[in-house]
């Protein structure tokens, strides 16, 4: 693994140092795998658009880049009760329009994000179930009806807008008409599918932004944000493909920056239907039993895929998320590649001869998604399952994945795919992949395997409502080792790491959610 | 005056020469048949024997490609991911084996890939091009038999397919059909067959007027066997020689079906699917991923086109000395 710590450090230490050291009058352009669908930020839960948001808009907590809460434009914030937090915010924050800002438009804030009309993906999930109690005109009380310890990995999706413009449309932030916020940077224009620009706000509360002006440039393709970025027509590129680090390495004029993300990249195993429809050779379903589980497992070769086909960008996983994050097992390893050990364990279950399987595997979403899928399948069928891949444009995949089959069930049997945990701890990937599925509470909402164990369920329903961070940090290590180390839930196979390019002399300080933000940038 | 008089001469003096028969004296010695005659107008060309030569070879390859592939690139078991994109020439994990023209992204042998590639593409584009071919026919001739509505009718449809680019009603038609080697086929059989359509009307409407249609028709002969033994022959050399240009064309679009993503399944690759996988590691100089199946199909279009070319030469009557 070439991810030294190190070096992750000293990308931090730089560019602390360059924020330190001052503002230089230049312009900044950045090259996005992906464009924003809006300015709006409460249009659309997307990633793109939340990156982008970051720039002008301000939650009253900001994740930093390992997605821990700082002081955004709440300056202190705590729990009162079992069931209310309280929020100080920041005085004299002036938003790019020049209104002030104060606890008015948090609430206004708080009722427009799940209300914006034609949202393809709303807000609502983070504000659902909060009341937001305006005390004076800088705090505000959040209250939930259960204790609810994620509050802030909540709310620092919900970025704030100002009150003055009330009845904003998207369209009116599309066009810059409404799009004032709080940000280092604000709003010029958007040139869909060419261009967004954003320059420095100088009134701005914090530190000043470290670039006069900024401008963003959609390059879907790889290789081609690869060759902008050597022809010089950009100075930062996020997504770097894998094939090309090797490359870019070499280059002297070229500097790349790596860091592991919340992603990890695991398969899914049909846990529900006696039957399942992509696989042959048995009348039952084999995948019901664990121990078919954990010999797929010990087949998977985690060290080969990581130098292989991720040519050494990602960290082999036994678990949700990478050590370090909050709520990880310390127990929990990488199941070492052993396939005798599978062979037996395939044998004792009742398949000595193996069986036949198809894996899907969406083929533009994660980093070398489609190659991973047909490493596994290799894999696979050296231990006698014969494995068919079939990868496919994301769209269509998590459509027929999550509720492609009868009924809106699953449709597939055994599946490729990645989780990112949005607050940045382990109990997004618990609740949404391993707990039993439950559309009315939005419990194992990706629990596409829709595995159901009662004493996994109750261990993250307690961890979810206990405020201590250490016990729910030991609760959540619990309903990890055994949501993973017993029952097989999933299998782990890595985490993503990712990499950012920048001309020679900047920096870029990697994040754990895998934005691409001019905010990380610095100067060496 | 006189040079108009030498130049009388030279003309007469020229006629005289050509003429008389050196050339026409031995096609009579040797016994005339119509294929004959076509093999000693085709040979005449020598561009045209190297390129059937090597599309000789190149159908052999196809068709013996599980016979003569060190490795069969389409069995998950026997690629190994710890050989994958190893540069030609180097040996295997296992030492075993030497990858001539190295491996892939997957770690598949690229020699025995692109054998395999072979064969799927010239599948494809034979099997495409053959029903295109049957129902162009049928159709076409359908329509210049009868003219009026039936005509009128088929093609406007011809000419509104047409009006679609082929790569577009392709990518439509294998994005609802789905994958697999089946749905190519039908996708692009459903692209061609207006061309096919097309010529075989033009060339039938030019036989319909001829003397022996008319005198099959006082014979009182059935329009099937008008249809099929008397004016199908004679419109059959141009249908081969855009036959031959289609099947090029049917192997480029399933290259670049595959090349898109959206052909073949992803352990199964045809020439285009290793080509879209090598382009990605274009830039860090692993050229042979993308290069060796990229020159397979250059190859094979530019000896098909070849070869088409001299048939349309060889057959045009208007092109013959």
């Amino acid at each position: 693994m070439n991810l030294s710590g190190s070096h992750l450090v000293g990308a931090i230490v730089a560019a602390g140092m360059f924020l330190a050291g001052g503002a230089s009058a230049e312009e900044l352009r950045v090259g996005l795998a992906q464009e924003p669908s809006s300015i709006d930020p409460h249009y659309h839960n997307l990633g793109p658009n939340n990156s982008f948001s970051m720039h002008v808009f301000q939650p009253l907590v900001i994740p930093d880049e390992k997605q821990r809460p700082t002081p955004g434009l709440a300056e202190s914030w705590k729990p009162i009760d079992d069931t209310t937090w309280e929020f100080k915010l920041r005085e004299g924050v002036k938003f790019h329009d020049g209104s002030d800002f104060n606890a008015d438009d948090v609430v206004h804030s708080f009722e427009r994000a799940p209300n914006v009309p034609n949202s393809p993906s709303s807000f609502a999930l983070y504000v659902k179930g909060k009341t937001v109690e305006k005390v004076d005109d800088y705090t505000v009380h959040i209250k939930t009806e259960e204790p609810y310890p994620l509050m802030v990995n909540d709310i620092w999706n919900i970025y704030i807008v100002s009150d003055e413009a009330a009845d904003a449309t998207t369209g009116d932030f599309n066009s810059g008409k409404a799009a004032a916020g709080t940000g280092p940077y604000r709003f010029v224009e958007w040139v869909p599918g060419d261009r967004i620009v954003i320059e420095r706000y100088d009134d701005y509360w914090g530190e000043k932004a470290a670039f006069d002006k900024v401008t963003f440039k959609p390059i879907n393709s790889a290789p081609a944000r690869v060759a902008a970025l050597l022809a010089g027509d950009v100075d930062v590129i996020g997504e770097v493909p894998t094939a090309d680090i090797e490359r870019l390495k070499a280059d002297d004029g070229v500097s790349l920056f790596q860091g592991v993300s919340n992603r990890i990249i695991y398969l899914h195993m049909d846990q529900f239907r006696e039957k399942t429809p992509f696989v042959t050779g048995t009348d039952k379903n084999p995948l019901l039993d664990a121990r078919v589980r954990k010999a797929i497992s010990k087949a998977i070769n985690r060290e080969a895929i990581v130098e292989r086909v991720m040519e050494g960008v990602a960290i082999p996983a036994g678990q949700l998320l990478p050590e370090g994050f909050f709520g990880v097992s310390e127990t929990l390893k990488p199941e070492p590649y052993d396939p005798e050990g599978a062979k037996q364990l395939l044998a004792e279950a009742g398949y000595p001869d193996g069986f036949g399987l198809t894996l899907h595997s969406p083929n533009n979403r994660y980093i070398n998604d489609a190659k991973i899928a047909q490493a596994v399948g290799q894999m696979l069928a050296r231990i006698g399952i014969e494995t068919q891949v079939d990868a496919m444009p994301a769209n269509v995949f998590f459509t027929r994945a999550s509720s492609g089959g009868p009924d809106n069930s699953p449709e597939f049997s055994f599946i490729l795919v990645g989780w990112g945990s949005g607050t940045g701890e382990a109990s997004s990937p618990l609740r949404s992949l391993l707990a039993t599925y439950n559309p009315d509470t939005g419990s194992g909402a990706s629990n596409r395997g829709r595995m159901s164990n009662p004493e996994l369920d109750a261990l993250i329903e307690e961890a979810l409502q206990t405020v201590d961070d250490e016990k729910r940090a030991q609760l959540l290590a619990d309903a990890t080792d055994l949501a993973i180390g017993e029952l097989q839930g999933i299998i782990p196979l890595h985490y993503q790491v990712n990499t950012w390019a920048t001309r020679k002399g900047l920096t870029y300080t990697p994040r754990t959610d895998e934005r691409t933000v001019a905010l990380m940038v610095g100067k060496e | 005056m006189s040079p108009a008089d030498t130049k009388m001469v030279g003309t007469k003096m020229a006629d005289v020469s050509t003429g008389i028969p050196p050339e026409r004296a031995s096609p009579a010695t040797a016994v005339e048949t119509p294929f004959r005659r076509f093999l000693s107008d085709y040979t005449e060309s020598p561009v045209a024997v190297v390129a059937f030569v090597a599309l000789v070879l190149i159908l052999l390859i196809a068709i013996f490609a599980p016979v003569i592939s060190p490795q069969n690139p389409y069995d998950l078991a026997v690629i190994d991911i710890m050989d994958s994109r190893l540069a030609p020439g180097e040996t295997n994990f296992a030492g075993d084996m030497t990858y001539v023209l190295g491996t892939d992204d997957q770690g598949r042998d690229m020699l025995s890939a692109i054998f395999y590639g072979l064969r799927i593409s010239l599948g494809v584009g034979v099997a495409s091009g053959v029903i295109a071919l049957s129902l162009g026919l049928v159709i076409g001739l359908t329509a210049a038999y009868f003219g009026g509505k039936v005509d009128t009718l088929i093609m406007r449809t011809v000419d509104l397919q047409l009006s679609f680019p082929a790569i577009l009603v392709a990518l439509i038609l294998v994005a609802v059909l789905g994958r697999g080697v089946d749905k190519i086929i039908i996708a692009l059989v459903v692209v061609q067959w207006a061309y096919y359509t097309r010529t075989v009307r033009a060339s039938a409407l030019v036989e319909r007027r001829k003397e022996y249609v008319e005198a099959a028709t006082c014979l009182g002969l059935g329009t099937r066997h008008i249809l099929f033994r008397h004016m199908l022959p004679n419109v059959l050399p141009p249908l081969i020689v855009v036959g031959t240009v289609q099947v090029a064309h049917a192997i480029a679009l399933e290259a670049t079906l595959s090349f898109l993503g959206i052909g073949l399944p992803i352990t199964e690759p045809s020439l285009g699917l290793l080509i879209s996988n090598g382009f990605d590691y274009m830039l860090s100089g692993k050229y042979w991923i993308s290069f060796f199946p990229g020159v397979a199909l250059l190859i094979t279009i530019v000896t098909i086109n070849l070869v088409g070319d001299r048939l349309r030469d060889v057959l045009n009557p208007r092109l013959q000395k």
